[in-house]
């Protein structure tokens, strides 16, 4: 039953993320990217990590692509950005990533193969996963604080046009 | 406690919901197409816009105030998410907990602080 | 109850997260538009995620699952960041084409 659900995710996931880097207009790869975000989402939930799938669609799906979408619209790109297509450059991406995709599997397929504890540990559940983020990753938490503020600077430093008129001389 | 033991067979009922709400919106987009008659013309495809002609493009440019804003939400949406598990495990862990969690968003108030000093949030 | 007991092997995610990684590197190494390759890091980023998610759970350790949410509050800032840079490389030449923006002043 698991395997079922794991092989109708993967193959879903991997179709929408082909799809992302395949298809043309920039606003259909943001939804395709939402879909395969989704998928993984499902695999969490096989996983049985319950809080991380939540957190994952609320953060990724329901933020970061709405403000990829949100830039796409922003700058007009409906229309193909792309017009003369070097197909060198396309195939030789192609050739480049799939020597790496075969590399990857066939190493890993060598691997022992270890069944994966089944999901009746209950470390996903958010109780559980606090303790362990608020205790024993208690430095890396605090330093998040640090990142994010400095993500909120910049950002606002760079994406904000000064207003000339009200600068004080 | 019903938070402390769940499987991934707990969610089945979720992924039914998926698949009914998919399916229901599916199944009647397919078939208002293929049973209603079609009798297009011009004007009946046209833009509906208070009766005055469509002019430009939907996709205008707009204003990059929205841009600002989007990506804050996206920053204190992140800080929200970690709030979750703090709140879950707020009993357990005391004052501790407390003094950590304020130090995370005391950090994150001077970016906020920084924010409304600069006007990123003023619309003008 | 049982029913859905997860007996997946590490080996699957481990190439289900090799594929997805390769597809988000091909898409990086194909594509012109910077939005796409930005998304394409998301999807690498992603990839990772769901084999720490995995090795979490096989060695019962919330440490990956933690490392997950570090990943994906480091992925929101990137993007943010990376955003407002392309909002403002756009406003000055009018593209987000990699090829127009391959040197650093103009």
């Amino acid at each position: 039953m698991s395997q079922i659900a794991f092989y109708i995710l993967s193959f879903l996931s991997v179709v929408s993320a082909l799809l992302v880097i395949f298809s043309k207009k920039p606003v259909h790869s943001v939804l395709y990217l939402v879909f395969c975000f989704f998928t993984i989402a499902g695999h969490y939930v096989l996983l049985n990590a319950q809080f991380l799938a939540a957190v994952h669609i609320i953060v990724y799906a329901g933020a970061i692509m709405v403000l990829f979408l949100f830039v796409v619209m922003l700058l007009n790109l409906n229309a193909d950005i792309e017009p003369h297509k070097d197909n060198v450059l396309k195939v030789s991406a192609v050739v480049a990533g799939g020597c790496l995709m075969l590399i990857m599997t066939s190493v890993m397929k060598t691997a022992d193969t270890m069944p994966i504890i089944d999901s009746t540990n209950q470390i996903g559940v958010v109780k559980n996963l606090g303790l362990a983020l608020y205790q024993t990753y208690m430095l890396p938490f605090e330093l998040l604080s640090v990142l994010l503020l400095s993500a909120m600077v910049g950002s606002v430093l760079i994406a904000k046009k000064e207003d000339i008129e009200n600068l004080p001389q | 406690m019903i938070l402390l033991n769940s499987t991934p067979a707990d969610y089945l009922p979720i992924v039914m919901m998926f698949v009914v709400a998919m399916g229901f919106v599916v199944t009647t987009i397919f078939f208002t197409h293929k049973l209603g008659p079609k009798r297009d013309s011009k004007i009946k495809l046209d833009v509906f816009e208070c009766g005055i002609e469509s002019v430009d493009n939907a996709r205008l440019p707009f204003n990059i105030k929205y841009f600002l804003v989007a990506i804050l939400f996206v920053l204190f949406d992140v800080e929200v998410i970690f709030m979750y598990p703090w709140a879950v495990n707020f009993k357990d862990m005391g004052w501790f907990g407390f003094v950590e969690m304020l130090v995370f968003l005391g950090t994150l108030l001077v970016g906020f602080y920084y924010i409304i000093k600069k006007g990123a949030l003023k619309w003008q | 109850m049982n029913t859905l007991a997860n007996n997946i092997p590490i080996n699957y995610y481990l190439i289900l997260s090799g594929i997805l990684f390769c597809i988000g590197v091909m898409g990086v190494l194909m594509r012109r538009n910077a939005i796409i390759i930005l998304m394409c890091i998301e999807l690498m980023l992603n990839a990772v995620n769901l084999l720490l998610a995995a090795f979490s759970v096989m060695h019962n350790d919330a440490g990956g699952q933690v490392m997950v949410f570090f990943i994906m509050a480091v992925a929101a800032a990137e993007v943010a960041v990376g955003l407002s840079i392309l909002v403002l490389i756009y406003r000055n030449v009018k593209s987000v084409d990699i090829n127009i923006l391959n040197r650093l002043k103009w």
